[in-house]
């Protein structure tokens, strides 16, 4: 995997996190701006997972495919599954749910790497 | 806010039993949660089971038990009926037992233990949050138990 943009993933998910905690304490609903960061983390989950796609087709695999493609598929799906589950609630337990669905981004952005890395 | 915790007196109660409070405010988180956690331990549980199962047949076996614990929680939270708060509030339950037993045992007999649950260690390879969580959820369960006024 790209070493690099893992980094940049993880830590714009800890970033979305940290916003969305600060949001749940001061009894904020969810943002713009932080819809905004988990659109732009969508699309670089995508990004990521569609280069790893390309890496195992063409031959460059994890020790264990399927539980790395696993993992792909859950990240990919997290973000909009969280943020639809959260924007529903319009709290500051929205706001909850969306750091949860952040960190969570980010342990999966770490064991991907971990996984791939073997 | 407003409607937090003061639906439940009976004045607007469903008369099927619908307690829509019950996946709102602090639920909500509390069903993403256990959302991400029937999801890991689900998965990790059926590459235990499918892969090697013969290495720790009862790591496993547990690993898919609490699984199938979360799942049940989930879907009790997600579902808010007064039936399905008392079902949450078994498998919450069951959940606190699982991990403070599962917990001891690891520590205590590593060997029984080779290879990791959800729950061992009282789920320290999940930041501790297995143990938190059942604690979090019961408090939650039982705040919203229906109040009578008669």
């Amino acid at each position: 995997m790209l070493f690099p943009f893992a980094v940049v993933l993880g830590a714009l998910s800890l970033a979305l996190a940290a916003w969305s905690l600060v949001g749940a304490l001061r009894a904020a609903r969810p943002s713009g701006g932080q819809l905004l960061l988990a659109a732009v983390l969508e699309v670089l989950v995508l990004v990521q997972a569609a280069v790893a796609v390309v890496y195992v087709v063409t031959g460059t695999r994890p020790v264990s495919t399927a539980t790395f493609a696993g993992y792909l598929l859950t990240v990919v799906v997290l973000l909009p599954v969280g943020v639809f589950w959260g924007l529903a609630d319009r709290s500051r337990w929205g706001n909850g749910v969306l750091a949860i669905t952040a960190v969570t981004t980010a342990v999966l952005v770490l064991r991907l790497e971990q996984i791939w890395n073997g | 806010m407003a409607d937090d915790g003061s639906t439940a007196t009976g004045a607007d109660a469903d008369p099927r039993g619908r307690r829509p409070t019950l996946r709102s405010g602090p639920g909500r988180v509390l069903v993403a949660v256990y959302a991400v956690f029937a999801l890991s331990a689900g998965a990790r549980a059926l590459v235990q089971v499918l892969t090697d199962f013969s290495a720790a047949p009862l790591a496993y076996l547990l690993s898919a038990f609490a699984a199938a614990v979360y799942v049940v929680a989930t879907v009790a939270l997600v579902r808010s009926s007064e039936r399905s708060r008392r079902v949450a509030l078994v498998s919450v339950g069951v959940e606190l037992v699982g991990v403070v037993t599962v917990g001891l045992l690891s520590v205590e007999d590593p060997v029984a233990f080779p290879d990791a649950t959800v729950w061992s260690g009282f789920g320290a390879g999940y930041g501790y949050v297995p143990l938190v969580l059942p604690v979090l959820g019961l408090w939650w369960l039982v705040s919203q138990r229906p109040r009578r006024v008669v």
